[in-house]
């Protein structure tokens, strides 16, 4: 059976799907070995790390006039038929976009957030969240190829980092607008194969070896899209990457108990989230969400204040070294659900608590 | 300009305990899931941000001489749809259809996405098809790429603003993996809205509801679309074959005290102490 990986390089999470690429690899899949890793590249000085990047030893490299899904898939769809692949995976926000792509292109089957791959008997059976992640569920891919988009958690297990300045920060004169590539026709790319896999070619300084290199930049962009302009995404304090959050839930009470929150979590050294209600009722800006429709962050230690812990929240923090509630029902789901649960009014709690961490720190 | 806003109506899970996260008896692939029939339903989140959305585009336009676009907005499910519908009917949508499938499809995305494709291909359809970018106990955000993919129409995701610009263009802003995206789409689209600011639905007045009381919700069947649902169910490519409960319980110590300060005391020198020195 045939699997590869896949590296979008032509966003800037290449770093955090190859991180979260490797971990699944080595704890998430079962039953099939992934030798290969398709590599989507953009820029020639991105290609030697986006090369070290990759979760296996074997790499095919692809360069791409641009950033874009439909292109991208195209490209894979077309050697994922060539190459009788059976098993890709993928990873990364834009992940879901390509895998559904790949598997509409390819009449497979596609499975996205998923947790954990076992191929036996010539079936692959995954397990994702479900029912916003009050339950898992197990499904059975029937199609092949098998397009698989791992969980955003395996990020956090890869310890993957942010994307480095060679594969391309938005505004900083990045060559992979949507609609600004050339125009040739698909399919008029050229591949080069440098390295023989059964007799082995040069392996590059980190032990990688490139097994063939396609140039797909003359491939038709989408021209429907115009006037594209890429600009940084909005200030979220690198929740994801933080080691220490202040969650605040609806609890709170008002956007005035939210204010008090985040001067409290300011002054303990920690980030500040949000739970929905709490962006609902517009006490918070959208970017500080946190779970199943916000952002998934593993810290050391995570103090939810006033929030009740549905489902949904707890997939964005669960992660996290140390959960902590701070709540006023002793029957919240988060008390049960947390390492160590204070009874309390959650306002009072932190500000109290985000003294005297102020005066541990200094 | 035709606007079609696709979305779900979802059982409100918070409200179910955690005992009733069991699997139903039968055979998973006839729908025998979590039974939530008796629990209250709500707007899938995002499907809510943009029937908004497609509301403010109809006002923006009005507020700009630009032609109104047509809204339309479709949900697959039974009666207990209805209410939502209405609702929306109240709002200034044109058409408010249920597909009444008769058959289960929380876990069937390649289903649902030939039914929207369908509706979105009908006559009474729509230029531009808004669908939240994920929805539903099943599904893991695949819709709306299924969907651009069956009509060979553009798709943005992770949508987040869209602005009416002349001559039917929309500029779209969208949260991309890494940067905010801004571009211009010329319809048709499939635009899959995600966490924007925009994120609740206006209510109607007491005015619009009895204005727009004769006008009723459409009810297709999957064969009014020209779609065999059982065959499309069996086609499905990926099935769900069994349901785990989720164990995420953890010791759940509570912390001892009298005041906030006492608590917060406790909790510092017995739980955080070195966790913090570490930091």
């Amino acid at each position: 059976m045939r699997a590869m990986a896949v590296i979008d390089g032509t966003l800037g999470s290449a770093a955090a799907q190859a991180g979260a690429l490797d971990a699944f690899l080595r704890d998430g899949l079962t039953g099939a070995a992934v030798d290969e890793t398709v590599v989507l590249y953009r820029a020639d000085d991105g290609r030697e790390r986006l090369i070290e990047l990759s979760p296996t030893r074997d790499v095919r490299l692809v360069k791409m006039a641009a950033s874009c899904p439909d292109t991208a898939a195209g490209v894979i769809a077309e050697m994922a038929r060539a190459g009788d692949v059976s098993l890709l995976l993928l990873a990364g926000g834009a992940g879901p976009e390509l895998a559904t792509r790949i598997a509409c292109r390819c009449g497979g089957a596609v499975l996205t957030d998923v947790l954990h791959a076992q191929a036996e008997a010539g079936r692959l059976v995954c397990r994702r969240p479900v029912y916003s992640n009050h339950m898992t569920g197990r499904f059975e891919l029937r199609a092949r190829p098998w397009c698989v988009s791992i969980d955003a958690g395996w990020a956090c297990a890869g310890g993957a980092g942010e994307a480095g300045p060679d594969t391309g920060k938005p505004g900083e004169g990045s060559t992979g607008k949507p609609g600004e590539g050339s125009t040739g026709k698909p399919g008029e790319g050229s591949t080069v194969e440098t390295g023989d896999r059964s007799a082995g070619g040069a392996l590059s300084a980190g032990g990688h070896r490139v097994l063939s290199e396609a140039d797909e930049t003359g491939r038709t962009v989408d021209r429907r899209f115009r006037d594209v302009e890429l600009g940084p995404p909005p200030e979220t304090g690198d929740l994801a990457g933080s080691r220490f959050v202040v969650v605040a839930g609806y609890g709170a009470g008002s956007r005035e108990g939210v204010a008090r929150i985040a001067a409290a979590a300011t002054r303990a050294g920690a980030d500040l989230a949000v739970s929905r209600p709490v962006v609902m009722n517009a006490w918070a800006p959208m970017d500080r969400l946190i779970g199943v429709s916000g952002t998934r962050t593993a810290p050391d230690l995570c103090i939810v204040v006033g929030a009740s812990g549905a489902a949904a929240l707890h997939w964005g923090i669960e992660g996290a070294g140390l959960i902590v509630a701070v709540n006023t029902d002793e029957r919240a789901p988060i008390v049960a659900n947390a390492d160590v649960a204070v009874i309390d009014d959650g306002v009072a709690v932190i500000e109290e608590l985000a003294g005297m961490i102020a005066e541990l720190r200094r | 300009m035709r606007i079609l806003v696709g979305f779900k109506v979802t059982p409100d899970f918070e409200s179910l305990r955690e005992a009733d996260w069991i699997a139903g008896e039968g055979n998973l692939a006839d729908g025998a899931g979590v039974e939530t029939r008796y629990v209250p339903r709500l707007l899938n989140c995002f499907d809510e941000s943009a029937l908004e959305l497609a509301l403010r585009l109809r006002d923006a336009a009005a507020g700009r001489s630009f032609v109104e676009p047509q809204l339309s907005a479709v949900s697959i499910g039974g009666s207990q749809v209805e209410p939502f519908l209405t609702t929306l009917l109240a709002l200034g949508y044109g058409r408010a259809a249920r597909v009444d499938v008769g058959a289960d499809v929380d876990f069937a995305p390649a289903a649902v996405a030939s039914i929207l494709a369908a509706c979105a291909h009908d006559s009474d359809g729509g230029d531009v098809l808004l669908l939240g970018c994920r929805s539903g106990p099943g599904d893991g955000g695949t819709v709306p790429f299924r969907v651009a993919e069956t009509l060979g129409w553009p798709c943005l995701s992770q949508v987040v603003e869209i602005e009416a610009l002349s001559g039917d263009d929309l500029r779209v802003t969208c949260l991309a993996d890494d940067c905010l995206l801004r571009v211009t789409v010329r319809p048709p689209c499939v635009l899959a809205v995600g966490n924007a600011v925009v994120s609740r639905l206006r209510v109607p007045t007491l005015r619009d509801r009895l204005a727009r009381r004769d006008v009723l919700v459409d009810v297709l069947r999957a064969a009014d679309l020209g779609i065999d649902i059982d065959l499309l169910l069996e086609r499905e490519p990926a099935g769900l074959i069994g349901l785990e409960a989720v164990r995420r319980a953890r010791a759940g110590v509570v912390v001892g005290g009298e005041t906030p300060h006492e608590k917060a005391r406790h909790l510092l020198d017995d739980h955080l102490r070195a966790v913090i020195e570490r930091l």
